[in-house]
């Protein structure tokens, strides 16, 4: 089944008049097409003000489309709202919205309720997310004194209350430290085996690499290219690539001229890349390199990092909003 | 037809589960933040200034109005205070989205947590009786209790309902500040609050009806001060009519500013 499903998306901000007097506006997302299968995990990949965040924002109903259609599992996120948030949870980046006067378990204790659970229901939940986050030990303690990674577990948690089918993850490791950046893409996997669809917003190559079955490229409202991860790679170029270590560059005289190699470049002193276009090929440099003494040889496709820089260029890679 | 009947059945349960935990979260907030509950503060002092003139006056009858007067205003500025910034608070807390995300009704969110703001604020009654009694010697005596209680409980629901129709109305108000500042003594005038309506000049008394609140003083005065009270339930459904009145055009305004959140991305001026 579609998890989400958006058809010529558009979303325009109304900045009021401007100084001639005409009403200015600017276009978050450009008639966007998207699409999100159940049960996967979908990484939204773009710079500062690509989209991201107003995306996330439309699939939670917080924000209505100015024109299209976006349905998530079939329902209509303008006529059948009620429907959509309940099978919804969305956490927005950043620290803010919690109750921060209230500590972590009677903060989940009022998420939950807003989902209509019943009392027992409810304080079974909020200590089973407790726990899942990791937060168990420090629950009866006040938000307000939180760590920034300890708030961004606590999101996940309220995130969670309402049981949702679709998981929104607008930047949620922004921040964070590397363990626990390495539990939440456990918690991802987690969450993913339990059958949930999530879609998980980044700046973050190697998260969006590590944790995503699909990655939609978006810029500038428009969604630039949808793959898996590694596939992605193929729209930059569709050659095979070989680096290898030779210090003194004895292994190189000759390779340009093989047969299907159409480049041979430095990357660093010692370091080099061999570009081919079969396999065939591949094969035949890769048993010349190791006759010549070459070390550390690795086979390579282009990184998500790459694509991204040749897509979408060298801008609003900084953490930020 | 059953399946619609046990559909409203599950709503009103929601709804009920929302109220009570948005009057829990009230309550929890409240004590974290003492400073919110200074119409406690200032209720035995308006309680020593009405009791000051009626004992001067010799007119020790006139006590009930004055130990309920208080009981009133700390009420409708309770609720004045909490409604005045709740929706924009949440907003700044960054919980507006999220709260707006969920499937409970923002009205029945905001509804409890003005509910539990005025249930506290309905603590001064117990502050203007003491007052009366440990300053002055004056004990009011209490002839009605179950006709206290329930004014009492209407006069909760009906305040809650209002200040919902209020908290909307602050937030598409461009003026909303200068309303807040100025909503206070005509409505204690109006309402009756400490000269009952009866007095007011014969032009003003149709618009007193209309306040609920000038219903709650009468009920008030009159199950601390009479014999009896004529027409309890009739007075009573009177106030739980106007409050839900209130609560209704409140449910209408929260839907639009709920559009203005969804359609402009902020809660800011159209
Ligand atoms: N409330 C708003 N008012 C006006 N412009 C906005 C608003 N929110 C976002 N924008 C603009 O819309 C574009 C997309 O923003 P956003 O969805 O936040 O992108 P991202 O999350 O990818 O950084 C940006 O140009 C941003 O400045
Ligand atoms: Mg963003």
């Amino acid at each position: 089944m579609t998890a989400v499903e958006a058809v010529a998306l558009r979303r325009t901000y109304d900045l009021g008049r401007g100084r001639g007097g005409g009403q200015r506006e600017v276009v978050a997302l450009h008639a966007l097409d998207f699409r999100v299968d159940e049960g996967t995990v979908h990484g939204l990949l773009g710079p500062n003000g690509a989209g991201k965040t107003t995306l996330c924002k439309i699939l939670a109903t917080v924000l209505l489309p100015t024109s299209g259609g976006v349905r998530v599992f079939g329902n209509d996120v303008v006529s059948r709202t009620r429907q959509v948030r309940q099978s919804v949870g969305v956490v927005f980046g950043g620290e803010r919205g919690l109750y921060s006067r209230l500590t972590a378990r009677q903060n989940l204790h009022y998420w939950c309720a807003l989902y209509g659970l019943p009392r027992r229901a409810l304080l079974a939940r909020t200590e089973m997310l407790l726990a899942r986050v990791g937060l168990s030990e420090r629950s009866d303690e006040k938000v307000d004194g939180f760590s920034r990674g300890m708030k961004q577990r606590l999101h996940l948690a309220r995130g969670l209350v309402g049981d949702p089918r679709l998981l929104l993850l607008d930047e949620p490791t922004t921040g964070m430290d590397p363990v626990a950046a390495r539990d939440f893409r456990l918690l991802v996997a987690e969450l993913r085996a339990e059958g949930r669809t999530i879609l998980l917003t980044t700046h973050d190559m190697a998260e969006a690499e590590a944790v995503c079955d699909r990655v939609t490229l978006i810029d500038g409202g428009r969604a630039l290219a949808t793959e898996h991860p590694r596939a992605l790679g193929a729209l930059v170029s569709r050659n095979e690539r070989i680096e290898f270590d030779s210090p003194t560059a004895d292994a190189l005289p000759g390779l340009p001229a093989l047969p299907g190699v159409v480049a041979v470049t430095t990357l660093s002193p010692g370091r080099y890349r061999v570009e081919t276009t079969a396999t065939e090929a591949t094969k035949a440099v890769i048993g010349l390199l190791l006759d010549r003494g070459a070390t550390s040889l690795t086979t390579t496709r282009p990184g998500l990092e790459e694509v991204y820089l040749k897509l979408i260029g060298n801008r609003g890679m900084e953490v930020g909003r | 037809m059953t399946t619609v009947r046990t559909m409203h059945m599950a709503e009103l349960v929601r709804a009920v589960r929302t109220f009570a935990a948005s009057f829990r979260l009230q309550c929890l907030m409240m004590r974290r933040s003492p400073g919110d509950l200074a119409v406690l503060v200032t209720a035995p002092f308006f309680s020593l200034m009405f009791l000051s003139m009626t004992e001067q006056a010799d007119r020790s009858a006139l006590a009930p109005y004055a130990v309920a007067a208080p009981v009133l205003i700390a009420v409708w500025s309770m609720s004045l205070f909490v409604a005045g910034d709740l929706i924009s608070k949440e907003r700044g807390n960054g919980t507006l989205e999220g709260l707006v995300a969920t499937p409970a009704s923002l009205s029945v969110m905001v509804l409890g947590r003005i509910c539990a703001a005025v249930t506290l604020s309905v603590f001064a009654f117990v502050e203007t009786w003491l007052v009366a009694w440990l300053c002055f010697g004056v004990v009011v005596r209490l002839p009605h209790p179950l006709a206290l209680l329930a004014t009492l409980a209407t006069t909760l629901l009906a305040m809650a309902g209002t200040a919902t129709m209020m908290a909307a109305v602050f937030v598409l108000a461009r003026s909303a500040r200068i309303f807040q500042n100025t909503l206070s003594y005509p409505v204690y005038l109006l309402a009756g609050v400490l000269v009952p309506v009866s007095f007011l000049p014969g032009w003003l008394r149709p618009f007193t009806r209309v306040v609920f609140l000038s219903w709650c003083a009468g009920l008030l005065r009159d199950s601390l001060a009479r014999p009896d009270i004529p027409d309890l339930p009739g007075r009573l459904t009177a106030v739980l009519v106007l409050g839900a009145a209130g609560f209704g055009a409140g449910r209408l305004l929260m839907r639009r500013v709920l559009w203005r959140v969804r359609v402009l991305g902020t809660l800011g001026q159209a």
